[in-house]
């Protein structure tokens, strides 16, 4: 194999494993947005996720365990963040951002206390397919929470476009007090939205500890939960341009890294920002606001 | 025994601080009637319908359903009693279609097939044309009020409200409705509420009528037995001379300024795609023109347009002889336009600040110190305005939202006219005004223009036309296509020019 083909079988996969806990966080995301909540703590979800699968795997002794306890985790920090903003009607950015600082502090905290060790869920291979040239390995040779996504994403557009929840919820984001008026329970459409948010964004969190990396460091989400937001901005509102969105921060993440090991120097700190600073320009490219929710961060009350 | 009234309320009293929005009202409605529901800007009507949809609750009072006493606490309670409302302001999400909509106000899951066969079906059925799949967003003012009303039709409402279901229709969309409305109620024996400020649709489309004033029942009566004069008298509270509201206002006198030969205002080649097709216009001082025609034939356009919040494709935009940059912000008010838009919700008012704040919005250099807004400047034009325009709020601290629609409709007027702009475009001015305030209006465009500004009337309602134009132009399909003096026209000649869709 040539080495232009390996380098780039090399990118490409760690480009989908870093896209992976993006495009699990954005399918929650999205749905958030959608139904009016522009959703700041995913990234309080992540990381609090990711620190849980490992604790709870370390408890159990099974990853699995784990990646179970990062999914619950996510929705606890969504429930607590829909009953703030969309039941006392707290600011929702300030809700986010608190979230955010205070998982952020305590994981910080909690990794000092002990050593949690390492717990990965097993991979696995499709035989036949992970010998094809180039994509084989990328595609086939996974972790295997990441085929989850294959159920995950169209379940998600089914959801919204399709179901009968997703309709409310959607009226609960474009105009709620029309929605109110039609006796849509707006602000419980909001709090189950994010409820789903936080359990995706809780695997993707858990997926990047126990599925990628097998332990937990400190703040290890590193701001992608912001990332998942540029995404879904990035991607008008659509689910599909959003993981494109994911795809295309994912793979510069990975050629962030690959960059030292092809022999090229650039300056590390500035080669981090990369993905945000792409994120930045991809935004300010081809964000198109036809879809944006009409209501989107705009707390429901009905006036009296 | 006689069956159980399907609604019945008893001493239903409502206040907000100090106002006392309704007052000890009771009211009946009866299956298979229509029940016309009058009274002034700020009496109360739609605090009492919002009451029966659970929107608000009733300081004190009983409702009863089928005899049995309920409490309603919500839209989607008041829906399982089966009370449905089409509303004043819409409650349509305008970026879903028309059958998800319409899918919105049912329950259980969602069958895209059977509910747009369903809307098909119910639009056959009451003669409610509209596509299915189309965006709601994209609809005009009748077509909305179709799927709202199919929307509650869907739900089999036993008790329907419509507040000011006609305001935003034409006269040949409201014969419509009417017609809809009888065969709902005959063939389906449901109870309708009619909400109107219309005295000539509340004496033929009615069969009961209840007035109040100021939140009381002051006449209740079976609509055969009263007259319009007297329901008139009845909701002010005094004798009223009946103008336009009954149309039958004789043709507007001739301007007392003679219409100047500088044009005030000249529309050019004016192209929007969707919306206008080369449109000409010309308005002078001490005129008033009117710019009549059938809803969605580019009105809405030209009032984006004239408000700034469209830049047309083509054509140009000249105020007193010189050429408006578009592109501007500003630039038109700045060139002494006024405009009273047509959607006051989208463009006119913003619901959130108070009604001082909204009175002067676009004109604070006029209370503002070099820096600072002067709160005590404000106050007293706010003030000012609201007591010359007969502005009911119950403070002016108040956010607008908690205004009536005929109420937050003056708001708006009380700024565009008082700010003695040169050229001024009313769209569909008179909407949601009761009786009193049309005549008042009235009375100030007309001193306007005799004042020498150059008015832009945009109406579909013909008695408007009629009463208020020197001039009147129509259009359709985004184009004028005809112009003649208002002594010469008719309703015949009017349709005519209209592509007879008026
Ligand atoms: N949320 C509120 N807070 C305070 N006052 C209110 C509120 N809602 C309504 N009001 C007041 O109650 C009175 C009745 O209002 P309502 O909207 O019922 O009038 P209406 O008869 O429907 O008038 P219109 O013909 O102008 O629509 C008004 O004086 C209004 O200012
Ligand atoms: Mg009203």
């Amino acid at each position: 194999m040539s080495t232009v083909a390996a380098d780039l079988e090399t990118i490409l996969s760690s480009g989908i494993r870093l896209a992976a806990p993006l495009a699990f966080a954005a399918c929650g995301e999205y749905v958030a947005e959608r139904a009016g909540t522009l959703n700041v703590s995913v990234e309080a979800m992540m990381l609090g996720a990711a620190f849980g699968s490992i604790a709870v795997a370390g408890l159990t002794g099974s990853a699995t365990a784990g990646l179970l306890a990062g999914v619950l985790l996510g929705a606890l920090v969504g429930s607590v963040h829909g009953a703030l903003s969309h039941r006392w009607h707290v600011n929702t950015f300030v809700v986010g951002l608190v979230l955010n600082a205070l998982v952020l502090g305590l994981t910080s905290y909690l990794v000092t206390v002990g050593d949690l060790g390492r717990h990965q869920v097993a991979q696995v291979s499709v035989p036949g397919l992970r010998d094809l040239p180039v994509l084989g390995a990328p595609l086939f040779v996974e972790r295997w929470p990441v085929y989850l996504l294959l159920a995950l994403v169209p379940l998600t557009w089914w959801l919204v476009e399709r179901s009968r929840w997703g309709l409310e919820l959607r009226a609960a984001g474009e105009n709620p007090e029309a929605a109110d008026m039609t006796g849509i329970r707006v602000n419980l459409r909001r709090r189950q939205a994010l409820l789903w948010c936080g359990a995706l964004a809780g695997l993707g969190g858990a997926y990047l500890a126990v599925g990628e990396v097998g332990s937990f460091n400190q703040n290890m989400t590193a701001g992608r939960g912001y990332l998942v937001i540029a995404a879904v901005i990035f991607g008008g509102w659509r689910l599909g341009r959003t993981l494109v969105g994911c795809a295309v921060f994912g793979l510069a993440d990975a050629l962030r890294l690959a960059l030292p090991a092809l022999g090229h120097t650039v300056n590390s700190q500035l080669l981090i920002s990369a993905p945000y600073l792409l994120a930045l320009l991809a935004m300010l490219l081809f964000t198109t606001r036809q879809r944006r929710p009409g209501a989107l961060a705009q707390p429901f009350r009905r006036a009296s | 025994m006689a069956p159980e009234p399907a609604l019945r309320l008893r001493g239903i009293t409502k206040r907000y601080g100090a106002v006392v929005a309704c007052d000890g009202v009771d009211l009946t409605l009866e299956r298979g009637e229509i029940h016309g529901l009058l009274g002034e800007n700020g009496a109360g009507k739609s605090t009492l319908m919002r009451i029966l949809l659970g929107l608000e609750t009733q300081d004190s009072g009983a409702i009863d359903r089928d005899g049995r006493a309920v409490t309603i606490t919500g839209p989607r309670q008041a829906a399982a009693l089966g009370i449905s409302m089409v509303h004043q302001h819409f409650s349509l999400v305008d970026p879903l279609a028309v059958w998800e909509n319409v899918a919105l106000g049912q329950s259980g899951p969602v069958r895209r097939a059977a509910v747009r066969a369903g809307v098909r079906a119910a639009a056959e059925r009451y003669g409610l044309a509209i596509d299915p799949d189309a965006r709601v967003g994209s609809l005009s003012a009748g077509e909305r009020q179709r799927v709202e009303l199919l929307k509650c039709l869907r739900r089999d409402p036993a008790v329907l409200i419509m507040d000011e279901p006609t305001s935003v229709l034409t006269r040949a969309e409201s014969a419509e409705l009417f017609a809809v409305l009888r065969r709902v109620v005959a063939a389906e024996h449901r109870a309708v509420v009619l909400i109107s400020h219309k005295l000539a649709e509340i004496t033929t489309a009615t069969d009961r009528v209840t007035v109040i004033r100021a939140g009381r029942v002051v006449l209740r009566r079976a609509t055969a037995a009263t007259t319009e004069a007297e329901l008139a008298r009845e909701m002010v509270g005094r004798e009223v001379t009946l103008g336009a509201a009954v149309g039958v206002l004789p043709h507007a006198p001739a301007p007392a300024a003679p219409a100047s030969s500088q044009a005030a205002l000249r529309l050019r080649g004016l192209t929007t795609r969707p919306g206008l097709d080369d449109l000409c216009l010309t308005v002078h001082a001490g005129e008033i023109v009117g710019l009549y025609g059938a809803e969605g034939n580019g009105q809405k356009s030209l009032g984006d347009v004239l408000s700034g919040l469209t830049v047309p494709d083509a054509g140009t935009v000249e105020v007193a002889g010189a050429p408006v940059d578009l592109r501007r912000p500003g630039a038109l008010s700045a060139a002494g336009l006024g405009i009273v838009p047509e959607d006051r919700h989208h463009a006119g008012v913003v619901l959130d600040l108070s009604v001082a704040e909204n009175l002067v919005m676009t004109r604070l250099g006029d209370v503002s110190g070099r820096v600072f807004v002067d709160r005590r400047r404000l106050r007293r034009r706010a003030r000012a305005l609201a007591d010359e325009y007969g502005i009911t709020a119950p403070s002016l601290d108040s956010p607008l939202r908690t205004l009536s629609g005929g109420n937050q409709q003056r708001v708006v007027l009380a700024r565009e006219l008082s700010g003695r702009p040169r050229v001024l475009v009313a769209a569909q001015p008179s909407r949601g005004l009761d009786v009193g305030a049309v005549e008042d209006l009235y009375a100030r465009l007309r001193r306007c223009a005799s004042d020498g500004i150059a008015v832009l009337v945009i109406s579909t309602e013909l008695e408007e036309i009629l009463a208020l134009t020197t001039r009147v132009a129509t259009i359709f399909r985004g184009r004028i296509v005809g112009e003649l003096p208002t002594a010469q026209a008719d309703a015949e000649r009017l349709g005519l020019l209209t592509g007879g869709a008026a």
